[in-house]
Parts: C-alpha cells; sequence; structure tokens
C-alpha cells in the first residue's frame, strides 16, 4: 500500500479544482453589472464571478448552521427545540440546493430525462414543506 | 317555681366570669392549706391577688368535700398548693386529678418546704421537676445567706440570680429574695421548664443539722429554687422550694446579702411573686393570633390556589392579653414560613405597631401542597402554632412567555434561510 504524501494531496486538490471550474457555469454570471458595484464589495466580484450562486448558497446555509451551534456551545441548549429547527433549516436547505444543482447539471447521466424546470419545481415545494415544520418546531 | 328561675337566672353572670379563651386570666382560684394559719401568715400576697380580681377558695388539704370537677366540669381555673406536708388529699383530689388538671390547660402553683411529702415531690416530679431526694435536705449556703439578727445555720439564703425575661419578671430590677426550704433540679433537656430563682454557685443541698459525709447531690447554680414550667397546651406551673417566701414575715423583712455591704429595707419576696403570678395566671406573656389573611399583590380576596412565581402578601393579627384587654403585640421576631417537608421561603413579618403583622414574597419555583407556618416560640410567652394549606400549581400551557430571548439567533436563522430561499428562487428563475 502506497504511503500518502503531500504531493497527492496536492494533486487531489489539483483534480477537484479543475473539475469544479470546467463544470457548466449556468448560474456563474451575476444579475448586475460589475461596474454599478461600490468599492465596498470589490472583494466579493471574485467570489461572484469565480462560485456558482447555488454553491454561494450552500455555503451560506452551512455558515450559518456552524454560527448556531458555536452559539449553542456558548450559551448552552436551552430552548433545544429552537435549537433544533434552526439547524435544521439551514441543513435542509442546504440539502434541497444540493439535490437542485445535482439535477439540473446537463452532464449528469442520472437525471438526463428529467427536465431542469421539474427540478426546480420539486425543490421550491420541497423547501415550502421544510419551512412549515420549521416554523411549527421553532416554537 | 319562680324562686328556681331566679336562682338560675343568678349563677348565669357566673358562668360568664370564668375562663374561656376570650379573657385567658384565671378567675377562681383553688387554695389548699395544710392549715388555716397560712392563711393569716401570708395574708399579703393572697390580698394581692384579690385585688387583682381572683376569687380565691380557702380549703384545708384534707378536706374530704374538696374536688376539682364536678361531673365533667372544672369548679376552678387554677390550684394553689400551700399544703407541703399533706399525704393525700382529701375529696376527690390526688396527684393524678392535678395532672388532668394542668393537662387541661389550667395554672398551678406548688410550693413545697422542707418537710415536703411524697406527693408533693411526686407533683413535682411528674411536671418536670426533681426534688433533692433527701427527705431532710434544705438549700444551705455559706456565703451567699442572709444577714439575720439570730446566727443561723445558713439555710435562710438571699438570691438575686433571676432569669432575664422582662416579659416573666416584669422589667423593674426586683432586690434579692429571702428563701429557705429546698431545691430542686431540672432536666436539662427538658425544653419546657425555666429556671427563675437559682441558687448562687456556693449553694449545696444538704441536711444542715447533721454533718456532711458524702458530696451533695445538689449544688451550685444547678440547684433551682424556684422554677416555672409551660406546658404544651400552654399551661403555667410554678414550683417554689420553699412556702416561707410567700410568707408575710418574708415580705416584710430587709434582705442583706453576706458579704455585701448593702442592706435593703424591704426585700424582693412581694414584688418577685407578685410579678411572677401574673405571668403564671395568664395575666401577663398570653398571645392570640386571629385573622389569617392571603392574597395575591393588587387582589383583596384570597384564592384557593397560587401559581408558581406569583406575587402574595400574608398578614396575621397578634394580640397580647393584658389582665383586662388584648392590646397589640409588638415584636420584631414574627417569622412566616411557606412550606413543604422543609421551609423553601422564611421571612421576618414587619408589623405596623398595632398587631398587624405582614410581609410578601415570591412563591417558589415548586409545585406543590404548601403550608403557610407560623411557629412562635419565645421565652415567657405562650407558642403560637399557625398553619394554612394551600396548593401551587405550575403554569398553564399558554401561561409561558411566548417568545424566548435565547432563542433570537435561532428564529433569526430560521427566518433568514426563508429570505435567502426567496432571493435564490428569485435570481435561478430570472437569470439567462
Amino acid at each position: 500500500m502506497a504511503r500518502s504524501s503531500s504531493k497527492d494531496a496536492q494533486d487531489l486538490f489539483r483534480a477537484l479544482w479543475s473539475a469544479y471550474a470546467a463544470t457548466p457555469a449556468n448560474l456563474k454570471v451575476p444579475l448586475f453589472p460589475l461596474s454599478k458595484l461600490n468599492s465596498a464589495l470589490f472583494f466579493l466580484t471574485p467570489l461572484l464571478l469565480f462560485f456558482q450562486i447555488i454553491d454561494l448558497y450552500v455555503l451560506y446555509a452551512v455558515c450559518t448552521a456552524l454560527i448556531q451551534v458555536v452559539y449553542m456551545a456558548l450559551v448552552g441548549s436551552f430552548p433545544f427545540n429552537s435549537f433544533l429547527s434552526g439547524i435544521l433549516s439551514c441543513v435542509g436547505t442546504a440539502v434541497l440546493a444540493v439535490c437542485l444543482r445535482i439535477q439540473v447539471n446537463k452532464e449528469n447521466k442520472e437525471f438526463k430525462d428529467l427536465a431542469p424546470e421539474r427540478a426546480f419545481a420539486d425543490f421550491v415545494l420541497c423547501n415550502l414543506v421544510l419551512h412549515l415544520v420549521i416554523m411549527n418546531f421553532l416554537g | 317555681m319562680s324562686k328556681l328561675i331566679l336562682l338560675f337566672l343568678a349563677l348565669i353572670p357566673l358562668l360568664c366570669s370564668s375562663f374561656s379563651p376570650e379573657t385567658p386570666s384565671d378567675r377562681r382560684v383553688l387554695v389548699l392549706l395544710d392549715d388555716f394559719a397560712v392563711k393569716s401568715s401570708h395574708s399579703l400576697f393572697f390580698n394581692s391577688l384579690k385585688s387583682r380580681g381572683f376569687d380565691l377558695h380557702f380549703h384545708l388539704a384534707d378536706d374530704p368535700k374538696i374536688a376539682l370537677q364536678r361531673y365533667g366540669q372544672y369548679l376552678y381555673d387554677a390550684l394553689i398548693l400551700f399544703s407541703p406536708t399533706i399525704e393525700r388529699f382529701g375529696g376527690s383530689v390526688d396527684a393524678a386529678s392535678i395532672l388532668d388538671f394542668v393537662d387541661s390547660g389550667h395554672d398551678l402553683i406548688v410550693a413545697a418546704d422542707s418537710n415536703a411529702s411524697d406527693l408533693i415531690r411526686e407533683i413535682a416530679t411528674e411536671c418536670g421537676v426533681d426534688f433533692d431526694e433527701d427527705p431532710a435536705a434544705m438549700v444551705v449556703d455559706h456565703s451567699g445567706y442572709a444577714v439575720s439578727a439570730t446566727e443561723g445555720d445558713h439555710t435562710l439564703i438571699a438570691s438575686d440570680d433571676f432569669i432575664k425575661s422582662d416579659v416573666i419578671l416584669g422589667s423593674k430590677k426586683i432586690e434579692a429574695i429571702l428563701f429557705q426550704g429546698i431545691g430542686h433540679s431540672l432536666n436539662p433537656t427538658n425544653s419546657l421548664v425555666l429556671k427563675v430563682l437559682s441558687a448562687s454557685p456556693s449553694a449545696f443541698s444538704a441536711n444542715p443539722k447533721s454533718k456532711v459525709t458524702s458530696p451533695p447531690s445538689l449544688t451550685g447554680s444547678s440547684i433551682s429554687l424556684v422554677s416555672v414550667i409551660q406546658a404544651r397546651n400552654n399551661a403555667r406551673i410554678l414550683i417554689s422550694g420553699s412556702l416561707s417566701m410567700f410568707s408575710n414575715r418574708f415580705f416584710r423583712s430587709g434582705v442583706q446579702k453576706a458579704g455585701s455591704p448593702t442592706k435593703h429595707e424591704k426585700s424582693g419576696n412581694e414584688q418577685f411573686l407578685n410579678e411572677l403570678s401574673k405571668w403564671v395566671f395568664h395575666e401577663r406573656g398570653h398571645l392570640k393570633a386571629v385573622n389569617v389573611q392571603h392574597h395575591k399583590v393588587g387582589e383583596a380576596n384570597e384564592p384557593a390556589i397560587y401559581r408558581i412565581i406569583d406575587n402574595l402578601e400574608y398578614s396575621v393579627e397578634i394580640y397580647e392579653w393584658s389582665g383586662t384587654s388584648w392590646e397589640p403585640y409588638v415584636a420584631d421576631d414574627v417569622q412566616v414560613q411557606f412550606y413543604m417537608m422543609s421551609p423553601y421561603v422564611l421571612k421576618t413579618l414587619s408589623t405596623d405597631g398595632k398587631g398587624h403583622y405582614f410581609t410578601s414574597f415570591k412563591v417558589p419555583d415548586v409545585y406543590g401542597v404548601f403550608q403557610f407556618k407560623v411557629e412562635y416560640e419565645k421565652l415567657g410567652y405562650t407558642s403560637l402554632s399557625l398553619s394554612k394549606q394551600i396548593p401551587v400549581r405550575p403554569f398553564r400551557h399558554n401561561e409561558y412567555e411566548r417568545f424566548i430571548p435565547a432563542a433570537y439567533p435561532y428564529y433569526g436563522a430560521a427566518f433568514s434561510m426563508m429570505a435567502g430561499f426567496f432571493i435564490f428562487t428569485a435570481v435561478h428563475l430570472y437569470n439567462k
């Protein structure tokens, strides 16, 4: 068995990066022209240009979940149902976004026959049910 | 027939003036004597009682007609036993009936003397006071005796070691007391007996006529000369080891303690016994607690159940009998407990000076059946034991706080996820 080295890790990382860059960028272009952004948002432009918005959405959900976990570690889990509801909303959102991304990707052979509009409709309905559950459990 | 009705009508005021919880002072007192010479030799004491409104009935102790009760009703409110040598009482009186008399809440004064009989000693033992077992022993004090014209055997002692209690002995200073008789000891674990007059540390109890061969059993300040007992039903008993302490001769004579240069014109016997008899016959230190009220702050009626973390107010009125009327009792150490197996709340009640005691506190965060308990036991006062039960319920499901401040981040996260979802769908749909 070959011992893994740092060179292997770098190779892996480079391969993942190039694969990600090669995915069809159907959600890469931002909504508004970059020239209208004021200077405070300049650090965001490489983010917006390179990453897809759906990935940013997933990242946003995961970050919110992490913030809640840190808060619970500090303050204690007193309204535990509220904590679970907040975490579930973040995790559920992330999961549904990832599902949408998989189903919309044209290179994905498993979902060749699935129309992207159908995937989006599933995404919206699932999110509605998720948020109904969250509101009930939030207390 | 009309004579009978008249007789009956004449007896009614007699019934109204008897002992009752509304007027706790005693009225009719039975005095049992060895011989009627005591009636005149102790006339100052008896006259002071009569002048305070007591109705004294003098009988010889072996008079076959004496009875404490007839047909289940007690004929007297208090009993004074000035018969130290009596071996057997006459009539239906005996040690058991005297103890029943005390158990039913009536007061008792017992005076023993150097020739005290076994019966008197037995009555005292039942009350919690143990006289010296040696029948010939008297209290002797070679350095605390009373200086007298004749050289005595130092059995006449002058003692001023009083209990510190204004309610039992009054607030004025009392001079030394002349005492000649037997001493007794109290069991230190007995919480109901109090030593009112103790002997000095140099006193001992022995036969003055014979040589002391073995160490005496009672010595020093543990010898009590005069004791009182307040029973749990608030009956009061005075036990004294000397009958001559009550006599006119001791009341009138001056007193000088051996070793002290001052000679007082008048011994403190009269003042001491007057104040003490006021206490024994419930003219002082008798409390009653009435009108217990509790309600939620802001309301006036008494609820049947409280909720946890309610604010409530508790009030009670305490009065002290002054001999003729109920006066407001003023103290700063009456406490109320909110009790369920152990006191969850213990608060000192504040008073407005007119006998009204009140406080307010928050119901603890525990539900169950609680009691408002006032257990007041102060030296010389009757014990108050009040208890009122009240249940405490937890929150109803709509009494909790609607939004918990500690959970605001979670609320924010959930709503921000919803907002993100809306923005994302907008971007996704309208993006080319």
